[in-house]
């Protein structure tokens, strides 16, 4: 007789005979589908991806994404300085500086940047589903943009960086929730070849230990 | 943190309470999508399905029920309609009365119990067996299964004890491992 069901053997005159099968019936039905331990972490990656791929616009009502539509209409502000400044008196006054709350925004674009393409790189080596940096890298593309109608596209290496960064970002926007480990490397692999990280932090004006701030 | 507190703070975006609200509650989500589904990887599936389903629909929880109750409506309306697209769990379905594999078999050609036991379970009709499954294998008294499973407290012992009798009936050539 096996052992599972010597464990479950009701002692004879303990209730009545309904009450005996309930009891073994209870205690013999503990092993039906026996659950293991709770795959806690993998669930959490997957829940936290799928709901990043099937809610791209929810994040409107979230800090971060407030905070990307700040840096956003700070830069369309310089593009609008920038513009009326190529259209200004024909006598031809001093280039405008770029204010503090531009260059702040500016500083702070990089720095997301930076941090979306680290994460990026570490978690796709690392074989997590990729899909759940689209939503981000949308966002930033659409600041890349207007970085690009913007003061900071006068400089030419500066301008290169954000064609660059352009590129990749549309790419990673692009990325489908189950997207190929083939797609994934193709990115990975732009990244190294035009040393993308490595001119982003050289671009930032900032420095790291202001880096790690997140603001200048 | 209280329970009100932990859900506007995830309704306020706040992924720290996301998780928190997720680690308080994963464990058992998990258990009954694992015991009714009886495949790992559906009742991860399921279980991921839940989780996202209640963050997206947090807002029109109104709590009056506790959050427990209203994670398990939504668990067992995942699992029982993911499993019913499930061409695996087609052979559950079928009603006990017609399963005569299982119930006509004498002892000496199915010696197991234990493998006998579950095969009588996964063939008890689908309510029977939702029922018993939270009842008598993962502890939930009558008024959480009847809440989770918008049915009457009444409907719900009714149902648990019309599994247990198709169960009897089922082992009943093992009668003597209660009855001695």
């Amino acid at each position: 007789m096996p052992s599972y069901v010597t464990r479950s053997r009701i002692s004879p005159g303990s209730g009545s005979h309904d009450d005996r099968f309930e009891q073994w019936l209870r205690e013999a039905a503990r092993d039906y589908h026996r659950p293991g331990d709770t795959p806690r972490e993998e669930m959490w990656r997957a829940i936290t991806a799928r709901r990043a791929a099937r809610r791209p616009w929810v994040l409107a009502t979230q800090p971060a994404f407030r905070w990307g539509v700040g840096i956003a209409a700070v830069l369309a502000l310089g593009v609008a300085i920038g513009r009326w400044s190529a259209h200004g008196p024909v006598v031809s006054p001093p280039e405008p500086k770029p204010s503090l709350a531009y260059r702040l925004a500016a500083a702070q674009y990089l720095t997301r940047t930076e941090a979306l393409l680290t994460g990026f790189r570490a978690e796709t080596r690392a074989g997590e589903p990729a899909g759940q940096f689209a939503t981000q890298a949308r966002e930033l593309l659409a600041t890349t943009r207007l970085m690009l109608d913007s003061p900071a596209a006068k400089d030419v290496r500066l301008k290169s960086l954000l064609e660059d960064l352009e590129l990749v970002l549309a790419q990673i926007a692009q990325l489908p929730a189950g997207a190929d480990r083939e797609d994934v490397q193709l990115i990975n692999q732009g990244l190294e070849q035009r040393s993308l990280l490595l001119r982003l932090r050289t671009a930032s004006p900032s420095g790291p230990a202001a880096r790690a701030q997140g603001a200048l | 943190m209280d329970e009100r507190e932990l859900i506007a703070r995830v309704r306020a975006g706040d992924g720290a309470a996301e998780r928190a609200l997720y680690d308080a509650h994963v464990d058992r989500v998990y258990r009954l999508a694992c015991r009714l589904a009886g495949d790992d990887d559906l009742a991860r599936e399921f279980t991921q399905d839940t989780f996202v389903r209640a963050f997206e629909r947090l807002g029109s929880f109104r709590g009056e029920a506790k959050l427990s109750t209203w994670l398990h409506a939504i668990t067992t309306s995942v699992v029982l309609n993911g499993l019913r697209k499930v061409k695996r769990f087609r052979r559950r379905e079928v009603d006990l009365d017609d399963a005569a594999g299982v119930t006509g078999t004498r002892r000496s050609a199915e010696p197991d119990l234990k493998r006998r036991l579950t095969l009588a379970i996964d063939a008890l009709p689908e309510g029977y067996r939702t029922v018993f499954v939270m009842h008598d294998v993962e502890g939930f008294t009558h008024e959480e299964i009847g809440a989770s499973l918008g049915i009457e407290t009444g409907t719900s012992k009714a149902q648990l004890s019309r599994a247990r009798a198709k169960l009897r009936d089922a082992l009943a050539d093992f009668a003597g491992e209660w009855v001695s």
